[in-house]
């Protein structure tokens, strides 16, 4: 997996999802579920706006403060007897981590969830140099099995599949021979995982935010697989986006709370752990512990008018608000990281060449933006992008001369008024039963998806309408 | 290792995120203070009033919670290791078995003698694991328990059946005095464990349509006991 997950254009690939109503009906039910759960978790806090607002100050502290934390994380973590490296793009990520696993002679490596691997593409790398890479978040393992479809959610990977199509991969990957109940085949993938961890030689984890005072790394998970993987295996390797830092455990513990609340409405998840290299007299743990931090874009993010975005802290939040991912779901993005937060990212990780249609994927409703824990700007950055993109000229040729023909005819009055005469007669050889069903250009995309009533003829129009009754002024 | 590795291209990035900040490094840096923008939710909460909050929330995350005494300590963990199966049980070498007077039958011992394979070996035929929280935050229904050379990480996570004991006086209200407490303690340069872990509950996921699955890779089940 890396940053894209689609090769096809975007136009292709947002039909596909919209007509999938397996898996439109799948993520809005998950979205109402995660919502509601949110929204009691984060009143049971009380007062979330001033959470938020803490939220807020810590990430913004820390991403002025960068490379102060970052330096002071790395004396730490070699002062513990880690090793901290630190990868300016994805390759020198996943070389680094191919050259550790190579160096242990290492083959079998369990791996607990985490997104910035995909994005330098590390599990290729790794299978490439002949290893055996397991992810052990059941989500990620069951799209393992099912010959590595990409995620589509960044909290619950698998949420376009149904207990059906997990069981029919379950029996055909792993001569599963139960029913599809959901313990039934989580109780399966506990069993051949827990052979897994204890044979592992490598144990490969994220990092939800690192721990600069203490040179350790946070973890926040529920099945309790990122913690055995920290455990057993004599190695560990650990990797981070820069960004994911905090000063000490109490700004770690604010984010936490904020974090599991948006994400899965839980007060804290069920496993919450700061972990570091195994301390002298520790029988369990990393004898060798490396963290990669990983720069891949994010320091031309830092400092810029997107500098907000990186105060993102991957609930997925945005995502579960979001009526366009409603619709078209998570793969349509074509990216790791779908939805709002997606939107903004992608392309500024990715670029505008391969992702100049996302920040086009809202409605600028803005509920992605009442609902960041941490107060990113969202749909304000989405507007940036456009922003951008429209400069640059990157929209089509004939997206351009509709939008400059629209700018003309709104700005002049005059012009307007004649239009709207001729929109009436002019209308009638795409309209049907009072409805405008075919046009060109921008037209057509807004009624192959939506209504749009024929325009009235002049005489019933509301301008002719308001001059016979109150005799406004001509025009 | 504890030398700097000259080759881990740490100033070059450090200065290039210096750069994108659009000044030099800095040195020395005040952290916001946060505590006093935190709304203050302990008002004037009494101990039994922390008892009450753990109480529902344990009914949330799906952990049983028994309230026992030092004096039946014992009897109320002989019976709920022999409801939960019987079977092998592994404790941590804490020092405060001893001061409650706790064996079980057939027992292992997580120790630093045994060392690694052992002991991951022993955790994993143990059916049932007996632990002591060291401190317990009732909103989320959270133990606190470090990693120590007679308390190893997978300690927590290999055996089916959780059980921590819980000392009314390590209760507090929520995580946010536990982090301020081993905050100080990090400061103050005193050792903590490799690992630090706050457990809320048995293992969980929801990544099949949402369902929740109580068991996955961790504990199938948690049981606390009030003493």
């Amino acid at each position: 997996m890396s940053l894209k997950t689609d090769k096809r254009e975007f136009g292709e690939r947002t039909a596909d999802g919209i007509g999938n109503t397996f898996m439109r009906s799948a993520v809005s039910s998950a979205q109402d579920s995660l919502k509601t759960r949110r929204l009691t978790a984060a009143t049971a806090l009380g007062d979330w706006e001033a959470w938020r607002l803490v939220g807020q100050t810590i990430r913004q502290h820390t991403l002025k403060n960068l490379d102060f934390y970052l330096n002071q994380l790395a004396d730490n973590i070699e002062a513990r007897g880690g090793h901290i490296y630190f990868a300016a793009t994805k390759e020198e990520a996943s070389s680094y981590i191919r050259d550790v696993v190579v160096s242990k002679q290492a083959r079998k490596i369990v791996k607990s969830k985490s997104m910035v691997t995909e994005e330098i593409e590390m599990n290729k790398v790794l299978i490439e140099a002949g290893c055996d890479l397991i992810e052990t978040d059941l989500g990620e393992y069951i799209l393992q099995i099912d010959d590595w479809d990409p995620p589509s959610h960044i909290v619950a990977p698998a949420l376009h599949k149904d207990r059906n199509q997990i069981k029919r991969v379950f029996t055909e990957k792993l001569g599963y021979t139960g029913d599809e109940s959901p313990e039934k085949l989580a109780r399966h993938a506990r069993a051949v995982l827990r052979q897994k961890f204890l044979e592992a030689d490598v144990g490969i984890t994220g990092c939800n935010f690192a721990v600069a005072n203490m040179g350790a790394i946070n973890l926040v998970t529920n099945e309790g697989n990122g913690d055995l993987t920290a455990a057993i295996p004599k190695t560990q390797i650990a990797v981070m986006g820069m960004e994911r830092i905090v000063p000490t455990m109490e700004e770690m513990e604010v984010l936490d709370n904020l974090l599991c609340r948006s994400a899965v409405g839980q007060k804290l998840t069920s496993y919450i752990t700061v972990m570091g290299p195994k301390a002298p007299g520790e029988s369990d743990g990393p004898d060798e512990f490396h963290l990669v931090v990983v720069d891949n874009g994010r320091s031309e993010i830092l400092g810029s008018e997107f500098n907000e975005a990186l105060q993102c802290i991957r609930c997925g939040a945005c995502l579960n608000v979001c009526p366009i991912y409603r619709h078209i779901g998570g793969h349509a993005y074509g990216s790791i990281y779908p939805g709002p937060i997606g939107a903004v990212i992608t392309p500024l990780l990715g670029g505008y060449d391969d992702y100049k249609e996302l920040p086009f994927a809202s409605s600028l409703c803005g509920a992605c933006t009442d609902v960041c824990p941490v107060k990113i700007p969202l749909h304000e950055q989405l507007i940036m992008h456009r922003q951008n993109i429209v400069k640059e000229k990157r929209t089509g040729a004939a997206d351009r001369f509709q939008m400059k023909a629209a700018s003309r005819l709104l700005s002049s009055p005059s012009l307007f008024g004649k239009v709207l005469r001729l929109a009436n007669p002019g209308s009638r050889m795409m309209s049907k039963h009072g409805r405008i069903v075919r046009g060109p250009g921008l037209i057509q995309g807004w009624v192959g998806v939506r209504d749009l009533n024929q325009p009235v003829k002049q005489a019933d129009s509301f301008r002719t309408w308001m001059k016979e009754r109150q005799g406004g002024t001509k025009q | 290792m504890t030398t700097k590795n000259k080759n881990n291209n740490r100033e070059s990035f450090l200065n290039r995120v210096a750069s994108s900040l659009g000044r030099e490094r800095p040195y020395n840096v005040q952290r916001p203070d946060i505590k006093s923008m935190m709304p203050d939710s302990y008002g004037t909460l009494t101990g039994a009033d922390l008892i009450d909050i753990l109480k529902e929330q344990c009914f949330f995350i799906h952990t049983q919670l028994i309230e026992s005494t030092p004096e039946i300590l014992q009897q109320t963990l002989d019976d709920l290791i022999a409801a939960n199966g019987g079977g092998s049980v592994i404790t941590s070498g804490d020092s405060r078995f001893a001061c409650y007077d706790l064996s079980f039958q057939g027992s292992t011992e997580w120790s630093e003698a045994a060392g690694r394979e052992e002991n991951i070996s022993r955790s994993e035929t143990a059916n049932t694991v007996v632990v002591f929280a060291d401190y317990v935050l009732a909103e989320s229904g959270t133990i606190v328990v470090e990693s120590r050379p007679d308390q190893g990480r997978a300690l927590h996570f290999l055996p089916e059946h959780y059980i921590a004991i819980i000392e009314r006086e390590r209760i507090v209200l929520r995580s946010t005095q536990a982090a301020a407490a081993l905050n100080r303690r990090i400061e103050a340069g005193e050792p903590v464990g490799s690992s630090i872990n706050f457990i809320s509950g048995p293992s969980n996921s929801a990544d099949i349509e949402m369902q929740l699955v109580v068991g996955v890779h961790g504990p199938l089940r948690a049981t606390y006991v009030l003493i």
